[in-house]
């Protein structure tokens, strides 16, 4: 588990010529708020665990065995060999039997599946990070890599919109980040709750804020759907060339390898060819409805 | 006529009266022959054990919407065309049992493993169908960045591939909501075969398409066909070609449709579409599935089943925030571009073989082959409006 092997995609571990999860124990669960944890895995086979090489932006299959899986980013620091995260929010049955097996419960996992977000290209760049709600979590290990070789590249910048300051994920490490001067941090919240005194409203706002060398930055968008195509147009509009502006998408994954079919989106699996995309890529139907 | 390339054979004549004799040989080599029987009311791919239970005299008609089979004026064997399903779900099989497996304090413990495929030898295969076979070769068999995926399905399918001997016969009576023609799978077959027939009035002209085919013409010890059976062939499987019950314009129909997502054809195919999935479940290249868990409650142990599954559901694209493809006609033109646009992209080859299956099962008679032509000639004479104002322009 430790440093990315490859500039954006590792190969599966455990997945790769099968349908049969690893087992990985449940050692903690952090409360991020109301609905969204981080799970902290361990692969039960110290072997595999030792193997185990993924890159920003991949994703797992998590496993609740007898109910099914759910494809859940892989949100951990790269370089910390001994964390396995993944920043889970309850909405199906998977995802609360997971929350309810509770640390110690035995669970699957199939992956790292899909191609991850561009570590190479950022070389030398400044490097913009747009995230929304949960769309943080798979941003999370660009940070870490990025605060750890910071010599890689130059500004280094994170917008982070969350409904309301309670819901902001890793609240803790965000005020860290804050105070860090190797990266600007701007955090918008939809609902002003509590002393909350910073930005209010959606984070594409905080996009007019930026001083932006567009032709030398790279983008990296990860959020609802809405945020995806707005933050998108605004940095295209800014000039930035549409192969430097990357979006994560979410679509229904059930193999992680495009067998199954789910997740197309127009000709492209995202499970394989994504879920990180540059915008040049996915020009022709982004934006469009039900594609 | 001991030759071991199968090229080097030349036609040979089966008289029908010995395919008993053909299906005795199959059997003898270890194969479980599978073949056209008459099943409620269609025609449908099914192991037999004698060639009595082969449907004969039996003609189809077939249209958007609309299938009946009937009595044939003539003992023939092949005077008809695909029923509702064929030879896909043998080596892609609707309902697969992956494998069982138990839990406990060291992870996961397997119980099962999934089925060993049958050996099986098909008795007419349509040439669509066969082109088909080999649409979902890749599918299943493809490489991505020199990255095999060979999951437990996928090593079921190529187990099954190998395993199987393919007796492909030439149509010789299209039906009405055929199209092979216009994408040149059909009506002939030219390869990946191992054995073609071509009907004749009282015996069947057979072609050996590998060794396997071959061995069992050596084992059959036919005649060579003659030049006016030759002939014949030939002109039957002509007749067909020029009989086509559709007709569909393949140039620069897969950039016809990546440009065109938004064209009012959709909207208006979305409404009449049930959105029913039917088109999905026939169609001889569709792979999409689904994985699921099933619990034995005595056992403890847990299987995973990997079922077909069609983009035609609303659970398909399901996502949190629901379905990505809420509405009908997106799931139409998600299922269509993905044929005729998107597979070349994914596999460099088209997804539509031109078995109207799609036309036949649809419960309201959908015809997209008409609606393709009526883009088609929107778009040119969109295009030829261009054209004569540019011209006009420039005098």
């Amino acid at each position: 588990m430790s440093a990315q092997v490859a500039f954006d995609r590792a190969e599966p571990i455990c997945g790769m010529d099968t349908w049969m999860p690893v087992p990985a124990r449940i050692e903690s669960i952090i409360d991020e708020n109301f609905n969204t944890h981080t799970f902290a895995l361990k692969l039960l086979d110290d072997e595999l665990a030792r193997r185990y090489r993924w890159a920003p932006g991949q994703f797992n299959m998590l496993y609740l065995p007898g109910v099914g899986e759910a494809a859940i980013s892989i949100c951990s620091d790269p370089e910390n060999g001994k964390e396995l995260l993944h920043t889970i929010r309850i909405a199906g049955s998977v995802t609360s039997g997971l929350k309810k097996l509770g640390p110690g419960g035995i669970v699957g996992l199939r992956g790292p599946f899909g191609r991850g977000w561009p570590m190479e290209e950022v070389e030398g760049r400044d490097v913009v990070l747009v995230a929304g709600g949960i769309g943080l979590a798979p941003l999370r290990p660009v940070v870490y890599s990025l605060l750890h070789h910071r010599e890689r590249v130059r500004r280094l910048v994170l917008l982070y919109g969350s409904r309301s300051p309670e819901e902001c994920l890793y609240a803790n490490e965000i005020r860290e980040w804050y105070d860090d001067p190797r990266i600007d941090v701007l955090v918008t919240v939809d609902n002003a709750t509590g002393d909350w005194a910073g930005p209010v409203g959606v984070v594409t706002k905080l996009l007019a804020r930026l001083k932006l060398d567009s032709s030398n930055s790279v983008v990296m968008v990860c959020g609802p759907r809405i945020l995806n195509r707005v933050a998108a147009w605004q940095f295209l509009q800014s000039h930035v060339p549409a192969d430097r502006v990357y979006v994560s998408l979410e679509r229904n994954m059930n193999c992680g390898f495009g067998r199954c079919g789910h997740c197309q989106y127009g000709s492209k699996f995202v499970c394989k060819d994504g879920p990180v995309f540059p915008f040049s890529e996915i020009a022709s139907i982004f934006g469009k409805e039900e594609v | 006529m001991n030759a071991s390339r199968p090229g080097m054979v030349e036609p040979q004549i089966l008289p029908k009266d010995r395919l008993p004799e053909l299906i005795r040989i199959l059997q003898e080599q270890g194969y479980q022959v599978v073949a056209p029987v008459e099943e409620g009311s269609v025609l449908a791919m099914r192991p037999v054990s004698d060639a009595g239970e082969i449907a004969c005299g039996i003609e189809d008609t077939q249209a958007p919407g609309h299938y009946r089979i009937l009595d044939g004026p003539a003992p023939t064997y092949f005077d008809n065309v695909v029923g509702p399903d064929g030879p896909k779900r043998y080596f892609f099989p609707p309902h697969l049992p992956l494998f069982s497996f138990s839990v406990d304090d060291d992870g996961f413990v397997l119980e099962q493993v999934a089925p060993e495929p049958p050996r099986l030898a098909f008795l007419g295969v349509r040439p669509c169908d066969l082109s088909a076979i080999r649409v979902q070769d890749r599918v299943f068999g493809h490489e991505d960045n020199g990255q095999v995926f060979r999951c437990e399905s996928e090593t079921y399918y190529m187990r099954a591939r190998e395993a199987a001997l393919i007796i492909v016969v030439n149509c010789t009576r299209p039906g009405g909501s055929c199209f092979c023609g216009s994408w040149g799978t059909g009506p002939e077959a030219t390869e990946g075969f191992d054995l073609s027939l071509t009907e004749l009035r009282g015996s069947f002209l057979v072609r050996a398409g590998s060794s396997s085919g071959v061995s069992v013409l050596d084992a059959l010890s036919t005649e060579p066909a003659t030049e006016a059976e030759r002939e014949l062939a030939y002109l039957k499987v002509l007749r067909a070609r020029e009989h086509m019950g559709r007709v569909l314009k393949t140039d620069g129909l897969g950039e016809l449709l990546r440009n065109n997502p938004e064209h009012q054809i959709w909207q208006e195919i979305g409404d009449r579409c049930l959105g029913c999935g039917n088109c999905t479940m026939v169609c001889p290249t569709c792979f999409c599935s689904t994985v699921t868990d099933s619990n034995d409650l005595v056992t403890g142990n847990v299987t995973r089943t990997r079922e077909w599954e069609s983009c035609f559901t609303h659970q398909f694209s399901y996502v949190t925030s629901g379905p990505v493809r809420a509405s009908i006609s997106s799931r139409y033109r998600h299922w269509l571009r993905h044929k005729l646009s998107g597979w070349w992209e994914q596999f460099d080859m088209s997804g539509c073989v031109g078995c109207g299956r799609c036309l036949t099962w649809c419960p309201v008679a959908i015809d997209w082959t008409q609606d393709i032509a009526q883009l088609q000639r929107e778009v040119e004479s969109r295009e030829a409006q261009r054209v004569s104002s540019t011209l006009e322009a420039t005098s």
